[in-house]
């Protein structure tokens, strides 16, 4: 199909506004997949996805549609990440695409993230098709939702499509604006080859498989290509699109989305971002890649079952073929082991790693709890980056810390205003302003301490919120702060993979928080087991937890033998799930227990 | 391992009366017509078994073997006849409110001298909540009946750390079991198991702490009222512990006769037919376990610590070839450390705090073991 009948776009929306509810109701009125066939929500592959109910990973679909006009148009419809963490995964999928259809939930308004992904795709000169979602809800408000994209992002909303996505109302008036108003792709398919590698993805049989955009030429099986960034050259064996199914094609033609292999073993040679190109007559000039983003949150990630190293190892080279957001580099600890340090975007790109690994690698983790950069000027002027508090100079060597600071920008209603300002004084957050959006409705700016944010800032706006508020932020630089490194010292033994670095106001009511978690997670063992927080040598916090009482069969006779065996064994098992750290045997969870401190333990 | 020396009998009787709402082991509610499918059975099984000339003791147990009517326990215990020519111990147990006369005849002809009763509490509410039948009035009528025909070694079955027991339910419970000067007492926390009615109601024994404040207070009373600890849950006048199971602490060779009996022979462990009606048709099936040598190692010890001297050193020296600090060397040091274990020539013992902690110090050594 010619160029001028081919449409490239995405959807944008903020979690649970409706995108892919659209996305599959645009499949099934494309008649691209029956109503029969239809899994709730086809785009959200991963088991992972679905679950939560979110996108993580980028896919791309082609649709045929017919028009009004009576002409039949190619639609390559890719699918975006709502969450503020995946603003790298976003930008990626916008370079594919000539335009966006960005959805606004009508009972709920424009949110922070919307916000965010909107002005990412002006940026990249895409067409914007407003559509105000969920009108058919009782509490549908589609009359201020529009009045809110032309206050606050300037888009014209006069023929913005009011439909549900739900039951499929007026989503045939998308169909029709995205004929109308997207541009289609206008590359020179007589020019050199250029594709752009927007996602890859390693498949065991056929090597990586790697999403392109083709921006100018094509490409076909048997075409020598070249990586130009890392210069590998392979021959293609297979291209095609997906529908979503995969659908094998001899050629992508220029403007198309789709996918090729060519045998690629080594997943250091793609590169997401990376232009494809003719190895025989190669392009002059790469395509511009994205902005690439620099993790913001670092954990240590240990196999529980030490063997398991270079598994873990394996599966981050894989989980990087097609997130290149994610950082590693091997650590060890004491208590741990062998490990990595691995950097994320954020907390949800952190969890969701972690469960990729756990899931679709089968390993079994211990996570250590996310810290971020912090510079540390030591007293002969030289600064070190310390991504991992275990890592943290003696404080006699230590002039001062400087910690990240973000600019969080808070969308929230009238009501929760109050409680919103709250939390974020007691982030340490710093007020530096509010913009009324329309009646009742408000953005709040402040700036924010990065690592209070990472500890459980999310969780705590949504309940403060019942739900109504959304949080955007960006990095705005560090700055000088009255930081300390707290350790947690079990059996009057420093247990490195729990020490954090905090502020030293804060550091007392961490220190009893901590300390008290730890006694409810570990298990009482044949001595007792102090728990100590502790600055520089000096304890700040103290609990203990108390040995074991009483732990014996009742009863042992000749018919119990082999019963009594399996379940001392059976108990055995269970110990081997914990980490022995000195004397003292750790559960998993303990790790991450610095992270997750009840209410009545903060205040 | 040929030549093994089997020094006891267990024979299981599967019948009960009424179903404990802690127990989950092979049992029905008795049938004559099964009683009698389920003797003929036990004939066969009997026939083919090599009689053991080294036998010590005999424990008929279930189940609960009293539910059985006159006319099947005495073909049972003629049965048994041959076997019971030299034993020093023949044990039978019994639920107080099965006690009758023509059953103290019977029990007195066939030389049964050692009696095990269940009372587990005296408290009507913990009676009730356990399903149990026997109270005060049915343990005491018991007793007496059971001396009027000669039978002074009597053993009751108390349980702690049930839902919602006070100490004074306990107090009183042993008050009152020691009050019938029985020679042997056997006390045991509540264990919630799986396939009982309790596990399958969800009932929650007591926590930790306070199950550990009663087994304390257990250890002292039972001590000021004369009767010694020699194993975890079972006292005794000194004297009067029991053979039988103490042969089973000390890993001894043991022979099980019917479909829940479990038995050991040298190197491998067996049991019978999986439900009753299996074993009905086929009382001859056994199905073996075999044992490795390191399994048997520990499970000597696993046995053995359970007894308030110890495991006999020269025991395991005598059946492995090895003393039992060059097979646990590291567990054995660190556990000492604690001051959960103890060395003597002749024993490897635990402390008071390691006997309150058997399992945990156990699971070291299975460690160290690695089966």
């Amino acid at each position: 199909m010619d160029q001028s009948h081919i449409r490239n776009f995405c959807i944008i929306a903020h979690i649970d506004h409706g995108k892919s509810t659209l996305a599959d109701r645009i499949l099934e009125m494309t008649e691209t997949v029956s109503e029969r066939d239809m899994k709730s929500q086809l785009l959200d592959e991963m088991d992972l996805e679905r679950e939560r109910g979110i996108t993580i990973k980028l896919n791309a679909v082609q649709l045929k549609y017919k028009a009004d006009d009576g002409q039949e148009y190619l639609f390559n419809l890719i699918d975006t990440p709502g969450h503020v963490d995946f603003t790298y995964e976003v930008s990626r999928s916008l370079a594919a695409c000539e335009g966006a259809v960005l959805v606004v939930d009508s009972t709920q308004g424009v949110q922070a993230q919307t916000l965010a992904n909107t002005y990412l795709a002006l940026d990249n000169d895409l067409e914007i098709i407003p559509v105000i979602n969920k009108v058919d809800m009782v509490n549908a408000m589609p009359e201020e939702a529009k009045k809110e994209i032309e206050n606050i992002i300037g888009l014209d909303c006069s023929e913005a499509p009011l439909i549900s996505a739900r039951t499929g109302l007026n989503v045939k008036e998308v169909l029709e604006q995205i004929v109308h108003k997207i541009p289609c792709p206008k590359g020179d398919p007589d020019a050199p080859l250029q594709a752009l590698v927007f996602d890859s993805f390693y498949d065991s049989y056929r090597g990586v498989i790697a999403l392109v955009r083709i921006r100018q030429g094509s490409l076909s099986v048997g075409d020598k290509i070249r990586f130009m960034a890392t210069d590998a050259e392979y021959e293609v064996t297979e291209a095609g699109i997906r529908n979503p199914r995969e659908v094998p094609l001899k050629t992508l033609q220029c403007g198309d989305v789709g996918w090729f292999a060519a045998s690629i073993k080594s997943i250091q040679d793609v590169r997401v971002g990376d232009t494809v190109t003719s190895a025989k007559n190669p392009a002059k000039e790469p395509l511009e890649g994205y902005r690439k983003l620099n993790p913001m949150v670092y954990c240590g990630l240990y196999p529980s079952d030490a063997a398991k190293y270079e598994d873990l190892h394996e599966a981050l080279d894989k989980l990087k073929l097609n997130d290149a957001s994610l950082q590693y580099e091997p650590e060890t600890s004491q208590a741990l082991g062998f490990g990595f340090r691995c950097g994320f975007l954020g907390l949800l790109h952190m969890d969701v790693i972690q469960e990729r690994l756990e899931r679709e690698y089968d390993l079994d983790l211990i996570c250590t709890a996310p810290s971020v950069i912090y510079h540390v000027y030591l007293t002969d002027g030289t600064m070190l980056e310390i991504d991992n508090p275990a890592k943290m100079p003696d404080a006699s060597r230590i002039d001062h810390i400087e910690e990240p600071y973000v600019k969080a920008e808070i969308m929230t209603s009238d009501p929760y205003i109050g409680a919103v300002m709250e939390l974020c004084a007691n982030k340490r957050g710093i007020y530096s302003g509010m913009e009324v959006i329309d009646t009742g409705r408000n953005m709040l700016v402040y700036e924010i301490p990065l690592s209070e944010i990472i500890y459980d800032f999310f969780d705590r706006l949504k309940s403060c919120s019942k739900g109504y508020a959304s949080l955007d932020y960006e990095l705005i630089g560090y700055r000088k702060e009255d930081l300390v490194r707290m350790d947690i010292l079990l059996n009057g033994e420093p247990v490195d993979a729990l020490s954090v670095i905090i502020h030293r106001s804060e550091a007392y009511q961490r220190g009893s928080g901590i300390t008290i978690r730890l006694k409810e997670l570990i298990p009482r063992q044949q001595f007792e087991i102090p728990v100590q927080a502790a600055i520089g040598g000096k304890v700040i916090a103290r609990t203990n937890i108390k040995s074991l009482r009483k732990n014996v069969l009742a009863k042992c006779y000749g018919g119990d033998i082999s019963r009594k065996r399996k379940l001392l064994e059976k108990q055995k098992e269970g110990k081997k799930r914990m980490k022995a750290v000195g004397s003292v045997v750790i559960p998993q969870e303990a790790f991450m227990s610095v992270l997750s401190l009840d209410d009545n333990e903060r205040k | 391992m040929s030549g093994s020396n089997p020094v006891s009998l267990y024979v299981h009787v599967p019948f009960c009366r009424s179903i404990c709402h802690y127990c989950d082991f092979r049992r029905q509610i008795y049938r004559r017509e099964t009683a009698q499918a389920w003797l003929d059975a036990l004939e066969a099984e009997l026939k083919e078994t090599p009689r053991a000339e080294s036998l010590e003791t005999i424990y008929i147990g279930g189940g609960t073997p009293s539910a059985l009517e006159e006319e099947e326990l005495a073909r049972l215990f003629s049965l048994l006849s041959p076997w019971a020519e030299h034993v020093k111990e023949y044990t039978m147990e019994i639920n107080p409110e099965t006690m009758r006369r023509p059953l103290g005849k019977l029990l007195r002809d066939y030389g049964i001298n050692r009696i095990s009763a269940g009372l587990q509490s005296v408290s009507p509410r913990l009676l009730k909540l356990t399903n149990r039948k026997a109270g005060k009035n049915e343990t005491e009528a018991m007793a007496k009946m059971l001396r009027e025909y000669g039978i002074d070694n009597l053993s009751l079955d108390l349980m702690y750390s049930m839902p919602d027991e006070t100490i004074d339910d306990l107090s009183e419970s042993i008050d009152f079991a020691v009050s019938l000067s029985p020679a042997h007492l056997s006390l045991y926390s509540l264990t919630i198991e799986e396939n009982s009615v309790f596990g399958k109601q969800g009932v929650k024994a007591q926590e930790e702490d306070i199950e550990a404040d009663r087994y304390e207070y257990i250890v002292r009373r039972l001590q000021e009222l004369g009767y010694q600890q020699y194993e975890i849950s079972n006292f005794a006048h000194p004297g009067k512990e029991s053979i039988h199971n103490v042969n089973v602490w000390n890993y001894h060779d043991f022979i099980g006769i019917g479909y829940g009996a479990h038995g050991k022979d040298g190197d491998h462990r067996y049991t019978h037919a999986d439900s009753l009606r299996a074993y009905l048709s086929d009382p001859l099936y056994r199905k073996v376990t075999p044992l490795t040598r390191e399994e048997r190692m520990f499970e000597s010890l696993m046995m053995g610590m359970r007894l308030k001297c110890g495991m006999d050193r020269h025991l395991f020296q005598e059946r492995f070839g090895k003393d039992v600090t060059e097979v646990y060397p590291r567990t054995i040091e660190k556990e000492r450390k604690l001051g959960m274990i103890a060395l003597s020539d002749d024993y490897l013992f635990c402390s008071d705090r390691g006997y309150f902690l058997l399992n945990s110090v156990l699971e070291e050594f299975l460690e160290e073991a690695d089966l």
